[in-house]
């Protein structure tokens, strides 16, 4: 079975992210690494295809500097890497990011796409299943554990309280939740054999997609500071139960 | 100006919570609101939309929408939509809302925006980034309607104690749409969410004095729901809880909305695991406890007090 | 003819052992030459590690003078059995000789005897794994060697052969036995013959046994590293090269360093390292003294193999992790070093099991996956914890005069390393802001590289990533060689370890001081005034392995605390001999399984002498016992040394 794994490239997810005079977020020049997120998904895929047989492409939009995240899901094991950038793919959208990976997956034969949940800068978690509906794919999202069983797979899915099972057929996306599995730490030898990969570098052009395609439709048009939600507060006594119960309710947790 | 909709998601045979709000937020935008409620129990919550200012629920009871992974409900929505033309229709940001959403997104090629805290107009959503630092407003462009996910929570909901028309949606969905078919349902009430999942993690640390005091904790997920009880190490090598409970830097690492620590004193060791939660609470009788510096609400206090306390305030919040 | 069969027999089985000694790869260079005669000198002849322990150490002397003096001996016997008559010239004639022998002879009996009161009797647990029947009948054979040897004397003093008999009053006491007719001819001939084949016959069998260290422990010895235990030897891992050529540490027999082999072949099996490892105390499956038989019987079995390997044949090696030693066993380390400085015959296990790391890290990425955290961190960071550069200079906060050194500014006069814990760690923060404050109030100017200051690379290297902290001592040593630094003080014992005994082979040469040795000092000169509020109480000082036994700083910390005018106790192991708080080697990174926690079993040791404070100088040393003093819910304190004597020095209380 050959799987397609989209990765991320994300600013360390400990840093501090800042917002350039565009108002969109700063990517170039902040040290950063392959989403932690995505890690599992590949791990799955991983383990899949260990099983399976099959090549595994690890397919990533962003700057230069995400060629580093597609090298590490080489490093993790992925057969071949192909990194999409294009400056006008700077501040895409989620519609447009999902038309970039879209195209990308066409290239190559494949039975199922893995994706995480949602990234770890970004999180919208919309991404996949749009990529999925483009490319007319099933999907199923937040999955735990994958198995193929004939042409369809068996997924579980992570839910509030337990977890669901579908069978989903073939071709199909999924998103991988956090936790889902143990993923691997590359090896040094993994990351020299690397090297030997094929890696292509495409731009929007190369993926046939055209300027229109390329639109986004959101626009930052207001950025201000919070109000301050209290941070550092210290309380002691009878008022600590109120203020806690007033923080969840805050956060829309209960 | 075309109508504002809701998707209002429906879970269990009862319409999830969100659909009031969400319907809240859609009347703030002064167009005439619809819901689409999918799956069994559609029909009899429609009576709830209305009284929430629904003046249309396009329903359907049949199964075929509890049975799959989205598909069904992103191809009615679709025909919906095609049929009536909205401006808006705004999400729940639930797994189910995001599927859909997100399918439906590739269909009309039309914006979605995703962790909308209000909706200011049908072409401009409210959201938070940098956990929560600042707050951004969005022009939505491009084809009608426009999508949004709103994070559940995000208002609270008003009743107009109005009435809704019920339309009848249609559930012949081809077999090419469907996507992959609900097998199984597992419930795993012992255990609540996966700590890297929940909402809310409850942990605790030395100052908890022995694994009793985790019953107290439990006690305390379960009244908020869907929430995780962890543990720091301190408490895992005493042998109090087993290691899957251990988060930290050799244990779990989470980001829950809201991260409560009791006993915790904040060793490096711990806080790597949790320092990525967007609000954190921590309670520690010693006031010199690093974690209450790191803390957005510390609680100098005894945790035996304050967790059984706290339960039960949330108990009565929640009962009533 | 016998002398010639016995020698043809010990060759045949002593040349394949050779052999794989010289198919192994090059150990490290045999610099200091003078350095290595003079432990030959103390060490070998010496005996001075095996006088670490006092009556073992006496018993193995008398043997091992024993076998030296009683070597010429061997000849003696050999030119009587041709002629009775014929002895070695001068030699065979020497009273002085003839006194020596008969002393020797006596004393390594009584020195068997003591051995095997030893084993017998009280049976200490370090032999727990070795073999004891082998032991047996090596002490058994000496015995018997020595015994015909006095007897054979004595029979030739009853026959008028020897020119002293006064010289030698044992044997001459017991020549009394023979009656100097023809039954005592019979019996010399019959002792003499015993004595040569007992002799010839252990020949033969040395270079099968555990006691084939009387040959190879003096090389042994000699080819042990002459920089401090914490020094590794590097890897030196090209990237750009092909994976055939680079080597990712020992994964297989052939990997192993000539060195490495002959501490195989060395090993006694005494256990002193057993005794002194901090895993093995607590229950953990490691025992350095198991680690080296396992890896001996490994390459023993794998012998045929491994010479048809070096003549360049293709063979199928078994893996060393797990058939010689257990995955687990490899992370059970704490590489504190203490059975390296009890070896008597320098056996650098920690070295070892280094290189057993690098290959399941590098090569197989098989690791406890909870340490996966630390090197994602390193790696992604520079930092074990994962922090963003940015909150490095944090714990600055209120503190005046802290220059953060950029780009261009002049090269400070020493350069404080603050060490990722030192920044991140709220205990450890603690201790670099009293360093801080003490260097401010001495008039030093205090500068620090800020976010620019990476993770040494030491836990990543202890764990065996030799690339990732490769890369960061690369990385480094551009960053400090830029800011034109030529001295710092680090205040974590693994940073100072690092900085001062491996950078250098990246190009980073400073004058490296810890932090007490550097507080000491002003002390010394006066810099640090009089104790402005003398410490009351009792502290006891826990050395930290990379600065203490790893680096021979002893003193400094000692000092500086008795400067607070505090009262100061010893633990019973301290100094070299100190146990470690069980963070080294990456193993803070880890899980620990085990009877027992390193950290707790050293807190509580602490914690009998008494004393109220337990001063470290590591944050790693920090941390872990003041976990321990935490679990326990003990009222003792743990501080580091510097922070005490803030305490004790400047008037006003920490910011």
């Amino acid at each position: 079975m050959n799987v397609v794994v989209c990765t991320k490239y994300v600013p360390n997810p400990q840093g501090t992210p800042t917002l350039g005079p565009d108002n969109l977020l700063v990517r170039s020049d902040v040290e950063g690494a392959l989403d932690p997120g995505d890690e599992y998904g590949l791990e799955l895929a991983l383990q899949l295809v260990e099983r399976h047989g099959g090549e595994i492409t690890a397919i990533s939009m962003g700057p230069d500097e995400a060629l580093a995240g597609v090298q590490r899901a080489l490093a993790m094991g992925a057969h071949r890497g192909v990194l999409i950038t294009d400056p006008a793919l700077r501040g895409a959208d989620a519609l447009v990011t999902a038309r970039v990976l879209a195209a990308a997956v066409q290239r190559q034969p494949a039975e199922l796409v893995i994706a995480g949940v949602e990234s770890t800068d970004g999180y919208t978690g919309t991404v996949p299943v749009t990529v999925a509906a483009l490319l007319g794919y099933a999907s199923v999202t937040a999955v735990r554990a994958l198995e193929l069983e004939g042409d369809a797979l068996r997924v579980e899915r992570q839910t509030e309280g337990g977890y669901d099972v579908f069978a989903c057929p073939t071709p199909a996306l999924v998103t991988v939740t956090a936790g889902a599995t143990e993923p691997r730490y590359p090896s040094l030898k993994g990351i020299m054999q690397a090297k030997q990969k094929p890696l292509e570098r495409l731009t929007a052009a190369d993926l046939g997609l055209t300027a229109e395609d390329l639109r986004s439709t959101q626009t930052v048009v207001e950025v201000v500071d919070a109000a301050a939600k209290g941070g550092g507060e210290i309380v002691q006594g009878d008022a600590a139960v109120a203020r806690i119960v007033e923080l969840l309710a805050e956060a829309k947790v209960i | 100006m075309g109508a504002a909709w809701v998707y209002a998601e429906m879970v269990g045979g009862h319409v999830h919570e969100s659909a009031a709000e969400l319907l809240t937020i859609a009347r703030s935008l002064g167009a005439e609101v619809a819901a689409i409620a999918l799956g069994p129990g559609a029909t009899d919550a429609a009576a709830e939309l209305g009284a929430h200012g629904a003046a249309t629920v396009y329903a359907s009871d049949d199964e075929v929408f509890s049975g799959f992974a989205g598909g069904p409900q992103t191809f009615a929505v679709a025909g919906l939509i095609e049929e009536h033309r909205p401006s808006i229709v705004l999400f729940p940001g639930t797994y189910e809302g995001r599927d859909v959403a997100g399918r439906l997104q590739a269909r009309t090629g039309s914006t979605l925006m995703a962790n909308a805290i209000d909706v200011v107009g049908t072409d401009r959503a409210r959201t938070e980034i940098f956990g929560g630092m600042k707050v951004v407003d969005v022009q939505l462009a491009g084809p009608e309607p426009h999508l949004v996910l709103v994070r559940p929570r995000s208002v609270t909901p008003a009743r107009t104690d109005g009435t809704a028309q019920v339309v009848a949606v249609p559930a012949e969905i081809p077999e090419a749409e469907r996507g992959a078919r609900l097998l199984e349902r597992h419930e795993e009430v012992a255990s609540g969410p996966k700590l890297e999942e929940a909402k809310v993690v409850v942990s605790g640390g030395r100052g908890l004095g022995g694994p009793e005091a985790f019953a107290m904790l439990d006690a305390l997920a379960e009244a908020i729901g869907g929430a995780a009880v962890g543990a720091s190490r301190a408490a895992v090598d005493a042998g109090w809880v087993p290691y899957s409970y251990q988060i930290g830097q050799t244990g779990k690492t989470v980001k829950p909305e809201v991260y409560i620590a009791a006993g915790i004193s904040g060793a490096l060791q711990h806080i790597v695991g949790m320092k990525g939660a967007k609000r954190i609470v921590a309670i520690n009788k010693d006031a010199d406890a690093p974690i209450l510096k790191m803390a957005d609400l510390g609680v100098v206090g005894d945790v035996f007090q304050v967790i059984p306390a706290l339960t039960e305030e949330i108990r009565r919040r929640t009962s009533s | 003819m016998v002398l010639a069969a016995a020698v043809a027999l010990f060759v045949a089985r002593g040349r394949p052992r050779l052999d794989i000694v010289r198919a192994a790869r090059p150990a490290g260079p045999l610099d200091h030459p003078g350095a290595r005669a003079r432990r030959e000198l103390v060490q070998v002849l010496g005996q001075r590690k095996l006088f670490q322990k006092a009556i073992p150490g006496a018993m193995h002397a008398t043997i091992f003078w024993g076998f030296l003096i009683l070597l010429p001996t061997i000849a003696e016997a050999m030119l009587a059995v041709i002629d009775p008559a014929w002895t070695l010239p001068y030699l065979g004639h020497a009273a002085w000789f003839a006194f020596l022998q008969d002393l020797f002879a006596t004393l390594v009996i009584v020195g068997v005897g003591v051995a095997f009161f030893i084993r017998k009797v009280q049976r200490p647990d370090r032999f727990r794994g070795s073999h004891m029947q082998e032991a047996d009948r090596i002490l058994l054979t000496i015995l018997g060697i020595v015994t015909t040897l006095l007897l054979w004397n004595a029979s030739r003093i009853a026959l008028g052969y020897a020119d002293h008999p006064d010289a030698a009053p044992v044997a001459n006491a017991l020549s009394s036995l023979f009656s100097g007719g023809r039954s005592t001819e019979v019996a010399e001939r019959i002792l003499v013959w015993a004595h040569l084949l007992l002799v010839l016959g252990f020949l033969t069998y040395l270079p099968r046994s555990k006691h084939l260290h009387i040959i190879t422990a003096a090389p042994n010895v000699y080819l042990a590293k002459t920089a401090p235990s914490g020094y590794l030897e590097p890897l030196r891992i090209d990237l750009e090269g092909t994976e055939e050529d680079t080597r990712f540490g020992a994964a297989v027999a052939t990997d192993l360093t000539r060195k490495q082999v002959l501490d195989l072949y060395s090993c006694t099996e005494c256990g002193r390292c057993q005794e002194v490892c901090p895993a093995w105390a607590t229950g953990k499956p490691l025992s350095p003294k198991l680690l080296i038989m396992g890896l001996r019987d490994q390459v023993v079995a794998e012998a045929p193999a491994l010479l048809s390997a070096a003549s360049g044949g293709i063979v199928e090696l078994q893996p060393l992790v797990p058939n010689a030693v257990t995955d687990e066993v490899v992370w059970d380390c704490v590489t504190c070093g203490a059975c390296v400085r009890e070896c008597p015959v320098d056996i650098e296990h920690v070295d070892t099991i280094v290189d057993l790391r690098r290959n399941l890290v590098m090569a197989e990425s098989r690791f406890p996956p909870e340490a996966g955290t630390m090197l994602r961190g390193v790696e992604n960071s520079e930092n074990p914890w994962g922090q963003p550069a940015s909150a490095r200079t944090e714990w600055t906060q209120g503190l005046d005069g802290i220059h953060v050194l950029e780009p261009g500014d002049p090269p400070p006069e020493v350069l404080f390393w603050v060490g990722c814990a030192g920044a991140f760690d709220e205990r450890a923060k603690a201790t670099t802001r009293s360093i801080a404050r003490l260097l401010t109030a001495a008039g030093i100017d205090v500068a620090i590289l800020g976010p620019r200051e990476r993770c040494t690379g030491d836990p990543a290297r202890r764990m065996g990533h030799e690339y990732l902290f490769q890369t960061l001592a690369e990385q480094n040593v551009e960053t400090l060689n830029g800011a034109g630094v030529t001295k710092i003080v680090a205040s974590c014992a693994h940073c100072f370890n690092t900085l001062a005994n491996e950078y250098p082979d990246y190009g980073g040469a400073y004058e490296v001081v810890h932090h007490t040795e550097l507080l000491a000092g002003l002390i010394r000169d006066g810099r640090l005034g009089a104790a402005a509020a003398a410490a009351s109480g009792t502290v006891t000082y826990h050395d930290a392995c990379y600065l203490g036994r790893h680096n021979g700083r002893y003193d400094a910390p000692r000092d500086v605390l008795r400067s607070t005018g505090a009262g100061t106790v010893e633990m019973p192991r301290n100094r070299e001999r100190s146990f470690c708080c069980g963070a080294g080697g990456a193993r803070m990174w880890m899980e620990e399984g085990g009877d027992a926690r390193i950290n707790d079993t050293r807190f509580a040791e602490a914690e009998g002498t008494g004393a109220d404070t337990v001063a470290v100088a590591c944050p790693y040393c920090f941390v872990m016992l003041d976990d321990a003093a935490k679990a326990k819910g003990s009222e003792v304190r743990v501080a580091d040394v510097a922070t005490l004597l803030a305490e004790s020095v400047l008037a006003e209380p920490a910011p």
